[in-house]
């Protein structure tokens, strides 16, 4: 089984041969009638297609081959493929900008706008300069207009960031409440590997600054709830947990996190020795 | 006159002489052979031209060639200088071949989406060529392999950005210590690799001994950059496990290069730090024993000295034993080089103890190029070259460990099999960055010779390893926005791709995890540089 776009081998045909084939010309004129209308879709496709994998410069060509017209998922698209053509560009940038605020200006509740307003959110944040007040206003917009949307989990997720890491002028356990005050968004169960890993960025930003209590070890318990698909997130996720646990004293559930971890560690985890010394110290400790 | 015509002569017969030579060897050159169109040719391109490695590839090509009379297949071995250009130029100009050698350092994501066919499809299925294996006919082809293909960071055959297998490795590699047996009998008396580091420091002070004694030019170890560091990582790293742990930001038990970048900028160890002091003291403990100009040398020169019974022992990667097992006249030994012990009085105290190399991860990966003008046969000879019985072949051959389950390790490659029972890495300044390794590299003289010292190795080095350090922070801040901007528009593809379908778990959820994780620590690197100037 093969995908659709890899290169098919074809048969070994004279070049002229259909030419003589009635049936061949009469594809051809259908295929010349159905041409106008079938291009639209698949040209879209093609493009949120070459943008998932990571063809830029194809899926902003893909997108403005035909003027996307009334079509606001084909101008997102042109837009986004535009953000990281390649030269990337402060010109291109202002570009996406203003693209996705004219489809902001048309509609402001449908898809497209939520997205826009997210795409722009992550261009003040990540592609060009912006005051941190700008990005988090930014943030808390794409929050605000669609609470329930994934996007606004994205939103709510990379806010928690800016908080923890882009507020200087908050004190460590400010920034580290504020954080973590966007729980009900950016922990939501629509996006469980998102959810995730955003509980475990509360956690690891508080072991950053230094700060181990139980809402340390609350946070590793509630990613380590949503369960991530990824093997080494999810082992390395029961490891942290252990360790909190037994620098919190909380012996008994430090050795279950050590046992879980042994039990579900992949063959070429190189820490799999480690835990199961310190595990035996552990246990050990305790009689 | 006469001799001046003469000459002109000569001139004239040698320049039509080499006109016609050129002209014939162009006519009777061979041309392309002309394949019969209903044969499909395969073609795979690799870089690895140690002994061994082609003439096994070329016996399970044969042995596909005689199950599939009507494919053939093409190995083309391409030298490693030459590896990145020409790959290059036939990704772009369309005529790479079916089947292409990849390496994480090799292909970018962009080179990997544009060009190469993800496998992950494949790789969920059974392996075909498996199916008189009772214990393999009923796994997926990745679940066939030993380690069933982890999806981490830094492997070769899985982009952790795009989320998709490229490659399906054929074999793993590990670094040891090759040893003449000739050589160590008669310095030592017994043919006994060490099982401690002080009895590996006394054994190079006994091979240097004996040479003095009977006055033969021989060093206790080929010396050239590139070995000596094959063995001074291990070192460095096992002086340092417990130090590492400190430096764990995220209590997972692993210091990433980005946390130990961290806490170096807190000043929270330094060169000075006694572990790594340690670290350095063990280099200088073994350097004296290196041949003179040893860093000015590279893996050729030390690999000559070593077949040349020059030098009794060399540190490389078990790719290279094919070759030194068929070139050199006296029987080679292998041993891992030893770690220290926990109560060892000089180098114990931050030890753990051996290094683990359980997460040695399968390599020699062969991707499918989307240019391929046969994909699904390429992809049937990807199974046939990686099923128990050719990864057995390949194995035999090559001498290289096998990657499939139940394959035997071949005789004379046990030792060669990756370590499961050991302890989690320390700080290997060497690793931090191409910048540090540099730094390494041009000060490492000064761990070596009768003078060797690691206290001069701290005063000339820790100026520069202050700006490498920060530096290379600043740099993988700047590196990894690069990738998280691209990643907004691949997840706003995701996005109109999946939703229909729903997104929890899907790529769309998986690779919005990943770009949360990877720019949390991208700022947290900011905040560090930010928090902390530097001096």
């Amino acid at each position: 089984m093969l995908n659709s776009w890899v290169n098919q081998p074809r048969p070994q045909q004279p070049a002229v041969a259909w030419f003589f084939r009635p049936a061949a010309w009469m594809k051809g004129i259908i295929a010349l009638g159905l041409a106008g209308v079938a291009h639209a879709a698949p040209a879209a496709d093609e493009g949120w297609q070459d943008l998932a994998g990571y063809l830029f410069r194809d899926a902003h060509d893909a997108f403005t081959r035909e003027p996307a017209g009334a079509d606001r998922r084909r101008a997102l698209g042109a837009a986004a493929g535009l953000l990281n053509e390649p030269p990337v560009s402060p010109g291109k940038v202002a570009d996406v900008e203003s693209q996705l605020r004219q489809l902001l200006a048309d509609k402001a509740a449908d898809e497209p706008a939520i997205y826009a307003r997210y795409l722009l959110a992550r261009i003040a944040h990540l592609h060009r300069p912006a005051e941190i007040a700008e990005i988090e206003a930014a943030y808390r917009a794409v929050i605000t207009a669609a609470p329930a949307h994934p996007l606004a989990q994205l939103a709510a997720g990379k806010l928690a960031l800016v908080l923890l890491y882009q507020r200087p002028d908050l004190p460590v356990p400010a920034r580290i409440a504020a954080a973590a005050e966007l729980a009900p968004v950016a922990g939501s169960g629509q996006l469980p590997e998102t959810a995730c890993i955003y509980y475990r960025v509360l956690a690891e930003a508080a072991l950053y600054y230094d700060v181990l209590d139980e809402r340390t070890l609350g946070w590793l318990q509630r990613a380590e709830a949503v369960g991530p698909r990824d093997v080494m997130t999810a082992t390395s996720l029961r490891i942290q947990l252990a360790e909190v646990a037994r620098a919190l004293g909380h012996r008994e559930a430090a050795l279950g996190y050590y046992r879980s971890y042994l039990a579900t560690a992949a063959r070429t985890d190189s820490r799999y020795h480690t835990v199961a010394e310190r595990m035996a110290d552990l246990a050990k400790e305790a009689k | 006159m006469k001799r001046r015509r003469l000459t002109t002569m000569v001139v004239l017969v040698l320049l039509i002489g080499t006109y016609l030579y050129s002209a014939g060897r162009l006519v009777l050159r061979r041309g392309p052979a002309v394949v019969d169109p209903g044969i499909e040719v395969i073609r795979y391109a690799h870089w690895q031209i140690e002994p061994g490695v082609r003439e096994a590839f070329n016996e399970i090509a044969a042995d596909y060639m005689a199950l599939h009379p009507k494919v053939r297949v093409e190995q083309m071995d391409i030298p490693g200088r030459a590896w990145k250009q020409w790959l290059r130029t036939g990704l772009i100009g369309g005529t790479a071949p079916d089947l292409v050698e990849l390496a994480s350092y090799e292909n970018p994501d962009d080179m990997l989406a544009r060009y190469f066919t993800p496998i992950t499809t494949y790789l969920e299925q059974p392996n075909p060529y498996n199916a008189d294996e009772p214990d393999l006919r009923g796994l997926s082809w990745r679940q066939s392999y030993t380690a069933e293909l982890v999806p981490v960071e830094g492997v070769h055959y899985f982009s952790t950005n795009l989320l998709e297998y490229y490659g399906a490795p054929s074999a793993m590699v590990t670094v040891r210590m090759f040893y003449n047996r000739r050589l160590i009998q008669e310095a030592i008396g017994e043919d006994r690799p060490p099982r401690t580091y002080d009895e590996f420091v006394a054994l190079c002070a006994a091979l240097q001994r004996h040479a003095e004694v009977t006055h033969a030019p021989v060093a206790p170890l080929a010396g050239s950059w590139f070995n000596v560091t094959q063995i001074t990582d291990g070192l460095f790293s096992a002086a340092s496990q417990r130090v590492a742990l400190t430096l764990d930001i995220s209590h997972d038990l692993e210091m990433s290069k980005v946390e130990g970048l961290i806490n170096y900028a807190r000043g929270r160890w330094s060169l000075t730090t006694p572990a790594i002091r340690t670290g350095l003291q063990t280099v200088e403990a073994f350097g004296r024993y290196l041949p003179p100009g040893w860093s000015q040398l590279n893996r050729e020169d030390a690999m000559m000295q070593f077949l040349q019974g020059r030098a009794a022992m060399l540190a490389t990667g078990t790719w290279d034993a094919g070759g030194i097992l068929r070139q050199a006249d006296f029987p080679v030994g292998a041993f891992k080089m030893p770690a220290f012990r926990r109560d060892d009085p000089k180098y114990g105290r931050w030890t753990l103890g051996p290094l683990s190399e359980a997460n040695t991860f399968a390599g020699v990966p062969f991707g499918l190029t989307r240019t391929s003008r046969h994909p699904e046969r390429a992809i049937d000879f990807l199974r046939f070259l990686t099923s128990r019985k050719s990864n057995a072949k390949f194995s035999r051959i090559s001498t290289w460990l096998p990657v499939i389950k139940g394959v035997p390790v071949p005789k004379g490659s046990e030792s060669f099999r990756p370590v499961e029972e050991g302890y989690v890495g320390g700080v290997n300044i060497r690793f931090f960055s191409g910048e540090a390794n540099q730094v390494v590299l041009q000060y490492l003289y000064l761990l070596s010779g009768n003078a060797a010292s690691a206290d001069a190795f701290i005063t000339q080095t820790r100026v520069p390893f202050d700006r490498v350090f920060r530096g290379e922070l600043d740099r993988l801040a700047r590196v990894s926005r690069e990738t998280l901007r691209q990643k907004d528009s691949v997840l706003a593809g995701l996005y109109q791709l999946e939703a229909g379908t729903g997104l929890a778990r899907a790529k769309f959820d998986r690779l919005a995890a990943n770009q949360l994780t990877v720019e949390a620590e991208r700022l947290r690197s900011l905040r560090t540089l930010a928090d902390y100037p530097g001096k």
